[in-house]
Parts: structure tokens; sequence; C-alpha cells
């Protein structure tokens, strides 16, 4: 066969690829389209043939164009909406968690550890903390935590109502889950130097507090969401360590690979945090905010806690991996 | 399918045995891209702006027209690339200007995750600024990936293979067997040689047709008349068609 006659051989089958891929890129396909996988099989043949004759680029380009655009309308798979959403958080999330416990507990050891090391010796030794905070975190800690004032006053001041509240850790917090996960990649450090600063920073403000404040106002104001915000913080370094580990330690596969692999891992974890912390703002915008009497405050702090430390335990536990 | 090593394409083989060719873009055609989208980030996020505190205010108060804003621009920064990407056609609109498309490095469509993957990542590419870190990263990987790329396995090609429409010439050269066995990459040189020298300046035509000298043992004009006679050759060991005699110089190429 001559390559002119080969060429005439298959332009009916991709002319015939090119109609079908028209109609099932538009959003009401017809019944038509059931026969694209079929011819998109013939067009991979005939390219494969086309290159092998080594046929003119124009016919093996058109071709390889033509395959590509097909590959991409058989292969395109729903993101599977809200539904998949909802599990990637109830299931997929704390199944992650609890598949790279280890990686837990050291990443919550490091942000608790250091922030009770600093709250604990702040009293004793103020300076420390007081230089972490600067006068502004000091005025700021006196007019929500001092003797005489409430935090909701100051949020109310600084925000004007719960819902821009709200919107304002939405945007800063939940900023900051995504970059201290991307901080990750750099082996880790990046994510490690997020959470030990806003670790010692916590303890800075426990411990300011006790020395010069009125604790119980801290307390009351940050037991309910404390639990998702803070855990949030420890799972968004958790997704990042867990990318930074894979640079160091790729394991037994290629370090590109171990890569990838650890950012499909990561995922979920990512997608919790970031929800935890969504959660917090809600708390820390509506809920934070009303005068409650301790007692209630604190049972309702204690419940989230509970809550947070059994849906990462419990969780999706019947969900098998493979649904 | 041969390609020039010097090439920008990457093979890639589907799900369905057949190889594809992707043809990657480099660091200067996406910073077009990325300068596009960020400038019509910033006007639409200034537009919205205009809008919100000139409507909202009356109807929810300041504060909340504050916070809306606030969510409004948390998700533009971390979800407009997100949203295109994963969409149907898997590019921002300043990539869609550029003729570029996010691909998984598989050749098919990049999935959500991917694109939330190869985004988040961004702020580490873009340190210690101009996304210095993705470009370098790029110039050592040889798809041109920055780390977001790396780890959400995603390539960025060119979405239209230009396809040249070789002019219909009639060359006329003598057929001639080459003087060595050729292998199939030289073939496919030899080919692809004829296919595009009616595009170039007989000048070209002559300097590229020297480097084959140990071929042709020939220099300048003669050289071309019998590069371009064995690519005939390669093309119809023999002639059926009775092609005129061949002619001097520039005048080998008639359309």
């Amino acid at each position: 066969m001559t390559p002119a006659q080969f060429e005439k051989q298959i332009e009916p089958r991709w002319q015939k690829l090119e109609k079908l891929l028209k109609e099932a890129e538009k959003s009401h396909p017809s019944a038509e389209v059931e026969e694209l996988p079929a011819t998109f099989r013939q067009v991979c043949h005939d390219l494969s043939v086309a290159q092998h004759r080594m046929s003119p680029q124009r016919l093996t380009q058109q071709l390889n164009a033509l395959a590509i655009r097909s590959y991409r309308v058989l292969e395109r798979h729903s993101a599977g909406g809200w539904e998949a959403f909802v599990r990637l958080f109830l299931v997929e999330f704390p199944q992650a968690v609890r598949a790279e416990w280890k990686l837990f507990w050291w990443c919550t050891a490091l942000f608790y550890l250091p922030a009770a090391l600093i709250a604990v010796i702040t009293p004793s030794y103020p300076e420390w903390a007081m230089t972490l905070l600067g006068p502004d975190g000091m005025m700021q800690i006196e007019s929500m935590y001092g003797e005489a004032s409430k935090p909701s006053d100051y949020v109310r001041e600084s925000f004007g109502s719960g819902f821009a509240a709200f919107c304002f850790y939405i945007w800063n917090n939940v900023s900051i889950d995504f970059r201290t996960f991307a901080g990750g990649i750099l082996g880790g450090v990046g994510a490690l130097f997020v959470l030990l600063f806003n670790s010692i920073y916590l303890g800075a403000v426990f411990g300011y507090v006790h020395y010069s404040g009125n604790p119980l106002t801290l307390y009351t104001w940050v037991v309910a969401h404390g639990a998702p915000e803070l855990t949030g913080v420890v799972i968004s370094a958790m997704a990042g360590m867990r990318v930074g580990w894979s640079v160091l330690r790729p394991g037994r596969v290629e370090r590109r690979t171990a890569l990838v692999l650890a950012g499909r891992k990561a995922l979920p974890l990512l997608v919790g945090a970031a929800v935890l912390t969504s959660l917090a703002a809600v708390l820390e915008g509506f809920w934070s905010p009303m005068d409650l009497p301790p007692v209630i405050k604190f049972t309702a702090g204690g419940m989230c806690w509970l809550l947070v430390a059994m849906f990462l335990m419990f969780s999706g536990r019947r969900q098998t991996d493979a649904t | 399918m041969v390609v020039a090593r010097a090439d920008t394409l990457q093979s890639v083989e589907l799900a369905d045995g057949v190889e594809i060719q992707l043809r990657v873009a480099g660091p200067a055609v996406r910073s077009m891209a990325y300068m596009i989208d960020l400038l019509i980030r910033i006007g639409v996020d200034i537009l919205v702006a205009i809008l919100a505190f000139m409507l909202l205010p009356e109807l929810v108060g300041m504060e909340m027209t504050n916070g809306l804003f606030l969510l409004f621009v948390f998700f533009m920064e971390w979800f407009y690339n997100v949203f295109f990407e994963a969409g149907a056609k898997g590019a921002t609109p300043g990539q869609r200007s550029m003729k570029l498309r996010v691909m998984s490095v598989t050749g098919g469509p990049v999935s959500l995750a991917q694109a939330v993957m190869r985004n988040f990542l961004r702020v580490v590419d873009f340190m210690p600024g101009l996304y210095l870190t993705g470009i370098v990263c790029m110039l050592f990987t040889k798809r041109f990936q920055r780390l977001g790329d790396l780890v959400a396995n995603t390539v960025v090609t060119y979405a239209e293979v230009p396809t040249f429409m070789a002019p219909h010439v009639e060359i006329r050269a003598e057929r001639r067997a080459p003087s060595k066995v050729l292998t199939r990459e030289e073939q496919a040189a030899l080919l692809q040689f004829l296919e595009r020298a009616p595009l170039w300046a007989d000048e070209r035509r002559i300097e590229l047709a020297t480097l084959a000298r140990p071929l042709t043992e020939a220099a300048g004009v003669e050289g071309l008349r019998r590069l371009c006679g064995m690519a005939l050759w390669l093309q119809a060991p023999e002639d059926k068609s009775g092609t005129p005699p061949s002619l001097k110089g520039a005048g080998m190429f008639r359309s």
C-alpha cells in the first residue's frame, strides 16, 4: 500500500471521530456518541501504523491531536460533587489521620509541648513572652483578657458582627493552613516552622494572660473553638510534613513517585484541616462571643474536644478503602 | 515515531496502548498566561469591591460587606485556578488565551485533587519571589514541571498542536537509493526534510543539506539534489508517475 492509499483509507475514520467528538463536547450529545470509544481505538491504531510507517508529519500530528482530544473526553471524570466531598471529610480524612498516627502524634507533641513550656515559665520569666508578643500583642491581650475586659467586646469592636468575624477567620486561618501545607514540601521545614512558631506564640499568650490578665476569660473564650482550630493547625502541618517526609525519605520508590503518592495521601488531611478550621471559625464567630456562664462554656468546650477526638478515632472505621 | 531530541514533545503511552505526543509548554509562555490571569483576578477583585461596597452596605451593613468581600478574596486567591483547571476546558482564561492546557502526565484531564495540589503549592513555587523556585524547578525537569506539577503529576501543554499545511510542491529531483543503509530515525529525518524543505529559503535548504554530506558526498546544490532524491526514493522507490526531469537550484521546488 502506498502512503497515499493509506491516507485515503484511514481518512473516513478520523473524520468520523472528529464528528463524534464535536457531538460529545456538546452538553446534550446524541446517542451516536456511543460509537466514540470504538472509533477512538481504531484511530489510535491508525496513529500507531502511521507512526511506524513514518507517514507525513501533518497526518501523524492530526491523528495525535485527535487522540489527545478523544482521550480527554473519554477520561473526563466528574469530581463527584458534594457527596464525594462529604465522604472525603467524614471517611477518608479520619482514616488518613489514623493511617499516619505516628506523624500525628509527633506533630501534636511538637505543637503542644513547646506551647506548654512557654506558658509554664512565663509567669516566672515574663520577658520571653513579652518579647515574642511585642507591645501590640500585649495591648491586644490586655484589651481582650484583661482584668476588666471581655474578648467579645473587643471582637465586636474590631469586626462589628459575628459574621464579619467568621469571614475574617476563614480568610486568615484557612489560608494559613494552606500555606503551612505548601511549606511542607521543603523537606517539611516550612510546615515545621509554622507549627513551632504558632506553638510558641500560643504558649506566650497563655503565659502572659496568667501573668497579667484574667485566665478565666481566656479559657471560657477559647475552649470551644480551640478544639477544631488547634487540631486543624496540627493536621495541616501534618499534611505538609507528609509531603516533606517523602522528599527526605522516599523509601523504595523514586523520589518523584514518592512525592506524587505523598500528595495523594496528604490531600484528605489538607481538606480535613481546612474544614476543621472553618468549623472553628463558625464557633469563634458565633458561639464564643456569647455571654454565658463559664459552666456552660466549659461543658460545651469539653464536648467539642471530645467530639473532635471521637471523630478522628472512630469516623469511617467501618468503611473499607475499596469503596 | 521519531522526534528530534531538542524538541519539547513528550511521548505518553495511553492505556489503549497507543503513544501520543504532548507538546509541553515552557516557562516563558506560562509566565504570560500567569500575568493575564493575574490581571483578570485583580480586575475582578476591584470590580467586585466597587460593586459590593456601592450596593451591599445599605442592605446588610458595612461589617457584613467587609466580611463577604474577604470571603470572596479568599476564594479568588485559592480557587480561581482550581476552578478553571478542573473544569471541562482544563485551562484558566489566561492559559486559554495562550492556547495552553493543564493535563495529567498520563495524558488525561486533571482531576479536582490534582488541580488543588498543583495550585496550593504555588506558595512555595513563588518563593523567594516571582516564581523563582518554580522556574528553576521547571528548568531541571524535562517536562517543565514546577514543584506543584511534580506533586500533582501534571504538565502544562499546548492545547493545539500546530498543524502546518505543507504546500503541494512538486520536487524535481532524480530518485536515487541512499548510498548507505539508513536507520529508521535517519529515514524519518530525511522524509521530514523533504516535507519541510519547500517552506525554507534556498540558502537554508542548502545549508541543512550540506550537513548530510557524509550521506550525499556532495555539498551545495548538488548535495541538496541528492538528498531530495534519496528522500523521494524512500517515499516510493520506483517512479510511476513519470516526474519531469530535475532542474537546477531553486527550480527544484515547483508548486
